[in-house]
């Protein structure tokens, strides 16, 4: 778990392990033993990194499922198109999203705290494939119910062996994962 | 009501809008495409029409939509918008034209550009996309 102070660097950290180009970073970042410094951040992605962002954008244009398709394409999740249909209508309908979110243009219209269950869909639907997953304030927006599924999240994504970064301000989140904490002061 | 068009060479389209809603989706992977909407509609209708225009490789698009509105026909409302997607070396022209001689009329058009920020490609790519240019695509084909 990362703490500090806000500006103090935790997203950045997290942004940093995933690749974003603005972020210079010095020293390496390893997976599996492996520099992945010079890798860009699509094939990070494949590789098994996971980032839920904080403020994940709306992207006009692209409609939801088809980015579902996309992304069970580029990160050879097993499937037919049925099946993933399948499976994306019920992962929004267990996180809690509305009716007919699958056909919704990106993220367009909604609340800050539908965009975090959208995230911890993907970070759902791709969880038998995370070796790293990053969660950037997942708790923040959403309500209650919401937290013992972001704990399940990390519980297995530990259970296989799987590392979390985990960045957040909810204490009962903190308390919970204090036993491995990094916390960073202002530079 | 949605009608996508594949590597046309010429629309030519008359439309009296009876529907509430219409989309229009041109994908152009090569050639030249001229697409031309002419709508007049009955009075006290209510509608919105919505181009899309996805170009790529070094084809082209020119697109105009013209709304006309006789002085005899009152009560229109109108949304007239367009959005292009123009990829590598393609040429998107799209206007919306609005010919009103009726004063109670409400009309609304728009012409969007529709390219990707730096953070929405930051967050497709940290979904394992690089190419979003085949995610417009089939979006547009698929929604």
């Amino acid at each position: 778990m990362i703490t500090g102070q806000n500006g103090s660097g935790k997203s950045t950290l997290l942004h940093a392990v995933m690749g974003r180009p603005d972020i210079a970073v010095t020293g390496s970042i390893e997976l599996n033993g492996v520099s992945i410094i010079d890798i860009p951040v699509h094939e990070r992605s494949q590789q098994g990194i996971f980032l839920a962002h904080q403020a994940p954008p709306a992207i006009d244009g692209v409609n939801t499922m088809t980015l579902f398709k996309e992304i069970q394409k580029v990160q050879n999740v097993a499937g037919t198109t049925g099946e993933l249909i399948k499976t994306t209508k019920a992962l929004f309908n267990w996180i809690g999203l509305p009716e007919g979110w699958e056909k919704r243009q990106f993220n367009n219209g909604a609340s800050g705290g539908e965009r975090k269950k959208n995230e911890l869909a993907q970070a759902t639907y791709l969880q038998g494939k995370t070796q790293v997953l990053l969660l950037d304030e997942p708790d923040s927006g959403l309500e209650q119910s919401s937290r013992q599924k972001i704990i399940d999240l990390i519980e297995e994504t530990k259970n296989r062996n799987g590392c979390v970064l985990l960045v957040t301000h909810d204490l009962e989140l903190q308390q919970r994962y204090s036993g491995n904490q990094l916390d960073l002061t202002r530079a | 009501m949605r009608k996508v068009y594949l590597d046309a060479e010429s629309v030519d389209l008359t439309l009296v809008p009876t529907r509430p809603e219409y989309e229009y989706v041109f994908i152009q992977t090569e050639g030249q495409c001229t697409a031309k909407f002419d709508l007049t509609p009955f009075a006290d209708t209510k509608f919105k029409i919505t181009i899309y225009i996805y170009a790529e490789g070094t084809s082209s698009v020119d697109c105009v939509c013209r709304l006309n509105v006789p002085q005899e026909v009152s009560g229109v409302e109108a949304d007239v918008q367009i959005r292009s997607w123009p990829f590598d070396r393609s040429k998107i022209r799209a206007r919306p034209e609005m010919f009103i001689a009726n004063s109670d009329v409400v009309a609304a058009h728009g012409n969007a550009l529709g390219t990707l920020t730096p953070e929405q490609q930051y967050y497709l790519a940290t979904r394992g996309i690089a190419d979003y240019k085949q995610l417009i695509k089939e979006s547009l084909l698929n929604a």
